[in-house]
């Protein structure tokens, strides 16, 4: 199935995330109002979190996104995985 | 620590000429930044003339989040999609000032927070000669206390920085709420109102015309930078008007989100 999630940073961006999944995370589009460097992050970042288990851990999405070398800018690592467990709580 | 934000001794070259249709402004985005970090341009400030209404949509963004697809084909809005991240704008000739620089990755700071409040500075203080009370707001925006002025959208590559601006000068509010889907709740009943107050318009605070403004604008950029009347190359334009065909110009490109 097909879920979206999205976290509004307080004072901050917009992270919606897309989550196609059935008992793992199949695929991923991030998208949002928010910066990247480098833009080309955004697909390593989609990356990452496919393939997981959907009750993957929050702290392990955000160790997951850390290992990807990319300056988020209005948002965060965990603003990013709860847009993910948003995604795929429901 | 020094203080980069701000250098005069480059050789700046400030365009203020040239109408083209919404691809070509997007695609000229992309040329410049290009050839700055391949050392092929001097730095560059660029304001933009459009053809038409149009809405610049942030690189991450949704294409059908962002708008509204009916209204935008019905009336010929051009929507393009950004190099730089950040939020989707509506823009109208003559009804908003954008502007582009392209500048030296060393001539800015590191830290982004930082960079877009030293980057803004120089516009703020232009507005404020005009008697705008304008403030940065982090991160990106150029605010007022009844609202939201502008925002900057930045893109950095390893030796140049590209760091653009649209602000409101006479923006048809209402045109704005139905092109862009963030309007839609808003213009269901008389909250039209309430959602104006979020943008701050320069013409409803300033008497003097859009062209003036921008003068006032490339004359405070001139004292704190430096530089000279210039135009685009016709290689700059014919590179631009290529980009714009395989790039700017394509739903692939546009509506890939």
């Amino acid at each position: 199935m097909e879920q979206t999630g999205s976290v509004k940073v307080p004072d901050g961006k917009l992270v919606t995330v897309t989550a196609t999944y059935e008992d793992t995370i199949e695929s991923v589009t991030i998208t949002g109002d928010f910066f990247l460097e480098p833009p080309e992050a955004r697909e390593r970042l989609e990356r990452v979190i496919e393939g997981r288990p959907t009750d993957v851990p929050k702290q392990e999405l955000v160790d997951a996104i850390e290992t990807v070398d990319a300056e988020l800018i209005g948002f965060s690592a965990a603003h990013l995985a709860e847009a993910v467990r948003e995604a795929i709580d429901r | 620590m020094t203080d980069p934000g701000v250098t005069s001794d480059e050789n700046w070259r400030i365009i203020d000429d040239g109408v083209h249709d919404e691809p070509v402004h997007h695609a000229l985005d992309d040329v410049l930044i290009d050839r700055l970090d391949d050392g092929e341009m001097a730095p560059t400030i660029r304001f933009w003339y459009r053809t038409g209404p149009a809405v610049p949509i942030g690189r991450f963004q949704a294409y059908a989040d962002e708008v509204a697809d009916e209204y935008v084909r019905d009336h010929d809005i051009d929507v393009v999609r950004r190099i730089t991240g950040g939020g989707a704008m509506y823009a109208e000739p003559g009804a908003v000032i954008t502007y582009s620089i392209y500048l030296p990755r060393a001539a800015v700071a590191d830290d982004i927070e930082r960079s877009y409040e030293r980057l803004n500075r120089w516009a703020i203080d232009a507005l404020r000669g005009l008697g705008l009370a304008a403030v940065h707001e982090p991160l990106n925006d150029i605010a007022h206390e009844d609202g939201k002025i502008g925002g900057a959208a930045q893109l950095r590559r390893s030796n140049a920085v590209l760091h653009h601006v649209t602000m409101s000068y006479a923006l048809d509010i209402e045109a704005m709420l139905r092109t862009l889907r963030i309007g839609e709740e808003k213009l269901s009943d008389k909250a039209v109102t309430s959602a104006e107050k979020r943008v701050t318009r320069i013409a409803d605070y300033v008497a003097e015309d859009h062209e003036a403004v921008i003068d006032r604008l490339k004359d405070e950029f001139r004292t704190t930078y430096g530089g000279e009347a210039g135009s685009l190359t016709d290689d700059e334009l014919m590179a631009a008007e290529r980009r714009a065909e395989t790039t700017f110009r394509t739903d692939e490109w546009n509506k890939r989100l």
